[in-house]
């Protein structure tokens, strides 16, 4: 059977739904999406936080990454500093603590840095219009990566030495170190976008003149880098004040010496915290923040002001600058007046109140202000029509990111003030889609809001879930990171990344990640079917006309991407009915009643499955004697294929794992936990169910030094009853196993949680310790005897 | 590729080439008879027409039972199963293999038997009021029971049950059996698979083992170990010295002694004749000495004998855990049937195969109130009947 076409019109045709029965990343029907889940929801630049994240839990770390990379160029930067609304709408936070979503993603791009992938090829130019995006920095970015990878032109202009924008010249290296932004500018670079450095746009019809050079649409993502006043008297009077934004550019070029010994920041958002914590790094002895709120108001993130605290900066709540003291012409105080907090301002925020007579001096040398920036305009002259909000910001169109004059865009913090990295990239792809449309003469579109906490209706229930904390961030010590700009944040191991992204519920549907769609090949494994080009495992529906032999191809397309060919491998077991003996075995092992006898003529009866019925866990394959039940998958052939691979110069372990256990680690990962001198066979089924006696000895007579089944706990099976099956089954095999006098413990039978990675994990790190005793020439003569 | 020379030479010996194509093979074959479209005949035919290649993607060529009907009525004295075997290790030489039944993990375990490094827990079973020893005249050579009886679980079948019997009966006769800690598979189930190597494998190490033991006879419960020591093992080149004897010999002979006294019973007794032990090696007789002995009378005779007994009896419709199928259970129904007919309470066995197959079928769901007889083993018989 070859039929064509989008999987949702092989749906059509079967007027009924096909859903990729694994537990595999795509856990449940990829084509009738209910409601993302909140983490993918609540993220501004629209990635697909449940899909990386199931990735990253099922080790595929450079698929996890590709998948950020849809929506986020910059994953490594985000990693690092992006605020994360996706963990604040986590519903884990409700239960323990919300998945490290942020970290994970920091993870998967560092592993790329330390396991490198091919570059992808450069982008030829499809369209003739050229793009010009004015600044380097995510907004930018994001644009230009959009729009180069749609075919256009793009030249970005970046006024400053280094490309980056607000992530170099404002975000310190013990933060985000300057690699990793170099590393990720430069594959978007590679891509096709060019970057001139060191090119403002200033002078007269600096906008004119681009249009003049023949860009068809500027994109305005200049950011906000010019720091705002604190407009107290003695502000313009004496040395030793400097706005963060130009103190942090420095500090980040390596130019910056010590400020001062004593030094006062005001102001309590990131850059606030990020030029206390630069001084001190640069060696200024006493560093205060003084803030107009309460701490609960700071717009810096928690445990960025924590780390401030332990490294040794002093804050100062509900205080405000009054007056700038000084002596000849250094500063040598600040006044300050004590504040109280009154009613919400229009930011939500309670506005802060001076208490009259409430003035002190702090003791300074130098005072950093950190109270908010606007865009540098001054290369905007009047005549270019592009119209400014009342805070010098450009009044763009949030849902187009149109400006007043057409043709032109603005977006990041130079239209909303300072943000974050998040909502800029956001931005960026606002920016690129009402490009694309203004360049192809359409009319611009509203982008859908994304982001943003909508309550979910997506549930954990917690009573099933079993308390895991939350993996902690390695630190660099306080002495050893103080006098350096060395990173702070460690990053996670491999292993600490899985069992973190393992903690992760799946809320709602399939994510949709589509890895499995046009990588054939990489199918095999994230459907976990038996190994090949293009196999998956399609749960089809009863009137779905089977192939008439498994492995039919159909051609499945996905959206835009590339048609591929699958092979079918129906779930649903065949019979074969001159095997069939009607002894009724499978009838008893099916307890959903799927398997029935059928009267074939006279006193003959068969086998039949309802495919309407089956769930495909193999169970009933498993208790056929004769071998009448015909797995469309994990044959007996296919079993033997997967044992020939042992390497009987290793210490072969053997583990058939249930599907659903959270056994979806790439071999490789597991690999790598458990050293060169082992070989790890990972087999695959649906369920425990449908392991037998047959395929264990078989594994043993390979070659395998031991054998490990795992599978789900009788209350968590996904059917029911397999997990009861394997028990019975074990208790025989286990028997066998003792009497022909394999060592004890060679053979081992664990239930694992559904989707517990870790555990899985665990049970097979246990399970190579618990066979560790072996005498290696032992083995090897007990093998070479059975081979 | 086939060396079809040597081949030739190999079949030459079956007398293959007399063939007369009078097709009496297939005419007494229960696997032409109650179910597939086999011939024996055919695949004579195609072995002279060397068509190997269409032989080996047979699935019949595994289908054999090898009951050896078909060499009992030929006319020419071609060795068919012979044949067969040789087939059989050619086609697993051409990487072909017959349909393993139970995912082949019966297989299985008599391939990792081979291992010289195995340290088996065989005999966990024998508790403390059996006699046993490990040295000695007399060898109890107990087969693969203990494995049956745990895989064979879901059944209820007790194979071992006719090892016990013996062990027993031996004791109040006065002999402690030596058994084998460490005896392997006889090796007759991976030979009729094709696996020579193997199955040589484990007749020499279960011949070095005996040896050890000073035993100068061996008994056997399981037809088939009987007929691998004395047909099998000799004609793969593997000398055997001590007597080999199936229980229901032994109980023969002592009963004519006198060693053995029998109480009378009420229990009726029909017979099934293992393949091995009847037309293998012509063991018809002594069986029913011991089962008629204190069995009631019906019409004169002591046994109730099927309808296909002795030579023509029917085969229990498996052979070496392959091929088992609907046309098996076609056999072993008809088999049932046969022995129900005979309104005996008891179906005798002398071999653990015909014990599995039979429970096997009889259990089935559709069948279990057609054909519910007991099934037992000869040995457990007679210890029941003794004084």
């Amino acid at each position: 059977m070859d039929s064509e076409g989008h999987i949702a019109d092989l749906l059509v045709q079967s007027k009924a739904t096909i859903s990729f029965e694994s537990a595999g990343t795509p856990q449940a029907k990829p084509i009738a999406v209910v409601e993302p889940s909140p983490c993918t929801r609540a993220c501004p630049a629209g990635v697909n936080v449940k899909a990386y994240v199931s990735l990253i839990a099922a080790g595929r770390f450079q698929e996890a990454l590709e998948v950020v990379r849809q929506r986020n160029p910059l994953p490594g930067i985000c990693g690092r500093v992006c605020t994360h609304p996706c963990e604040v709408a986590c519903n884990l936070g409700d239960i323990d603590s919300p998945v490290a979503i942020c970290w994970l993603k920091r993870f998967v791009a560092d592993y790329e840095l330390t396991h490198p992938q091919a570059k992808p090829e450069p982008i030829s130019q499809t369209r003739k219009e050229k793009v010009a995006v004015i600044g380097s920095g995510p907004a930018g970015l994001t644009a230009a990566n959009d729009l180069v990878r749609l075919g256009f032109g793009v030249t970005v202009f970046e006024a400053l030495s280094t490309p980056g924008g607000m992530l170099v010249a404002g975000i310190p290296a013990y933060r985000l170190p300057r690699n990793i932004v170099a590393a990720e500018i430069d594959a978007i670079r590679h891509l096709g976008v060019e970057i001139q450095t060191d090119s403002p746009i200033s002078g007269d019809k600096a906008i004119d003149r681009l249009f003049e050079e023949g860009y068809r649409a500027v994109f305005l993502a200049i950011g906000a880098h010019k720091g705002r006043k604190l407009g107290v008297p003695g502000e313009e009077d004496y040395r030793g004040i400097i706005d963060c934004i130009t103190f942090l550019n420095e500090a980040n070029l390596g130019k910056a010496k010590k400020p001062g010994n004593k030094v006062i920041v005001i102001g309590g958002g990131s850059s606030a915290v990020d030029s206390a914590r630069t001084a001190l790094r640069l060696g200024s002895e006493a560093v205060h923040i003084v803030y107009r709120r309460s701490r609960k108001e700071m717009p810096a993130h928690e445990a960025e002001i924590v780390e401030a605290e332990r490294e040794g900066v002093q804050l100062h709540y509900l205080a405000a600058p009054v007056r700038v003291l000084g002596k000849a012409d250094r500063v040598t105080a600040m006044e300050c007046q004590k504040m109280k907090l009154g009613k919400p301002d229009e930011s939500g925020r309670r506005r802060p109140v001076p208490i009259e007579g409430s003035e002190f001096e702090v003791e300074a040398d130098t005072i950093i202000t950190a109270i908010s920036q606007g865009p540098d305009l001054s290369f905007l002259t009047d005549d270019q029509g592009v119209e400014l909000t009342r805070w010098q910001t450009f009044a763009a169109d949030e849902g187009t990111m149109a400006t007043s004059r057409p043709g032109v865009f603005a977006g990041g913090d130079a239209v909303t003030g300072p943000s974050t990295v998040i909502d800029a990239i956001a931005a960026g792809h606002v920016a690129a889609r009402s490009i694309v449309r203004f360049l192809d003469g359409e009319a611009l579109v509203q982008a859908e809001v994304s982001g943003g906490l909508v309550e979910s209706e997506i549930e954990v229930d917690r009573k099933e879930r079993k308390p895991a904390p939350r993996a902690t961030m390695p630190m660099l010590e306080v002495a050893d990171r103080i006098s350096t700009f060395e990173e702070v944040d460690l990053g996670f191991e491999a292993a600490q990344a899985v069992a973190e992204a393992q903690r992760c519920q799946r809320c709602g549907p399939c994510s949709e990640c589509y890895v499995c769609v046009p990588e054939c090949d990489k199918i095999t494994t994230i459907l976990s079917t038996p190994q090949g080009d293009g196999e998956a495992i399609l749960r089809l529906p009863g009137n779905f006309e089977l192939p008439d032999q498994a492995g039919a191809s159909v051609v499945v397309k996905s959206g835009r991407r590339k048609g591929v060919n699958l092979a079918v491998f129906p779930v649903i077991p065949q019979v074969k009915e001159e095997l069939c003996r009607s002894c009724g075995d499978c009838v008893a092992a099916c307890e959903y009643e799927a398997v029935s006898l059928i009267p074939k003529n006279g006193d003959v009866s068969v086998a039949r499955v309802d495919p309407d019925i089956c769930r495909g866990c193999g169970t009933c394959v498993a208790v056929c004697s004769t071998g009448a039940m015909l797995p469309g998958y994990y044959t007996g052939d296919w079993l033997t294929q997967r044992l020939a691979s042992l390497d009987l110069e290793k210490r072969n372990i053997v583990v058939f794992a249930c599907h659903w256990n959270g056994s979806h680690l790439d071999d490789k990962t597991l690999q790598d936990m458990h050293g060169k001198d082992i070989h790890l066979e990972i087999i695959h089924t649906m369920c425990s169910g449908r392991i037998n006696p047959g395929f264990v000895f078989e594994a043993l007579e390979s070659g395998a030094e031991g054998v490990l089944i795992t599978g789900c706990s009788s209350h968590d099976c996904h059917y029911d009853f397999g997990a009861k099956r394997a028990q019975q089954m074990f208790q025989n095999l286990e028997r066998l196993v003792h009497m022909v006098g394999f060592k004890p413990g060679c053979v081992c039978y664990k239930q694992i949680p559904a989707a517990d990675s870790a555990r899985f994990m665990a049970a097979v790190d246990s399970f190579v310790e618990g066979l560790g005793k072996t005498k290696p020439n032992q083995r090897a003569a007990e093998l070479e005897a059975v081979s | 590729m086939i060396d079809t020379i040597e081949l030739n030479d190999q079949i030459k010996r079956t007398n293959a080439y007399a063939c007369l194509e009078c097709g009496k093979c297939t005419s007494v074959c229960p696997v032409s008879r109650y179910g597939r479209d086999y011939s024996p005949r055919m695949l004579l035919n195609r072995t002279i027409r060397k068509d190997f290649d269409a032989i080996f993607q047979d699935y019949d060529l595994w289908s054999c039972l090898t009951c050896k009907k078909c060499d009992d009525v030929c006319l020419a004295g071609i060795q068919y199963i012979e044949l067969t075997q040789l087939l059989r290790s050619k086609a697993l030489e051409e990487g072909f293999k017959g349909k393993c039944s139970h995912a082949g993990a019966l297989q299985s375990l008599s391939r990792i038997m081979t291992s010289e490094y195995l340290h088996q827990n065989r005999l966990d079973w024998v508790t403390d009021d059996l006699g046993i020893a490990t040295e000695g005249e007399i060898l109890y050579f107990v087969g693969c029971a203990p494995y049956f009886d745990v895989f064979f679980s879901d059944l209820e079948v007790t194979t071992l049950e006719a090892a016990q019997s013996s062990i027993r009966i031996l004791n109040r006769l006065g002999i402690e059996p030596v058994l084998l800690a460490d005896e392997r598979c006889c090796g007759h189930d991976l030979l009729w698979n094709g696996d020579a190597e193997n199955f040589t494998r484990l007749g020499k190490h279960n011949l070095e083992e005996i040896s050890k033991t000073g035993a100068k006879t061996i008994l056997f419960s399981c037809a088939e170990c009987l007929s691998t020591f004395k047909s099998l093992y000799p004609q793969w080149g593997l000398t055997v010295k001590p007597e080999l004897k199936h229980m229901s010999q032994f109980l023969a002979e002592k009963v004519a002694t006198g060693e053995l006294e029998l109480q009378s019973s009420d229990t009726s007794i029909t017979y099934q004749d293992p393949c091995r032990l009847g037309r293998h090696l012509g063991i018809y007789d002594e069986p029913r000495q011991v089962l008629a002995t204190g069995s009631p009378r019906d019409n004169g005779a002591p046994l109730r004998e099927m309808q296909q007994a002795g030579k023509r009896s029917l085969c229990c419709g498996v052979s070496a855990w392959m091929n088992c199928d609907r046309t098996s259970k076609a056999i072993q129904t008809e088999r049932l049937r046969q022995a129900k007919s005979t309104g005996a309470d008891v179906l005798a066995v002398a071999c653990p195969k015909c014990q599995i197959h039979l429970t096997c079928t009889m259990k089935d769901q559709l069948l279990k109130d057609k054909y519910g007889l007991t099934i037992r083993d000869i040995s457990a018989l007679t210890l029941e009947r003794m004084q």
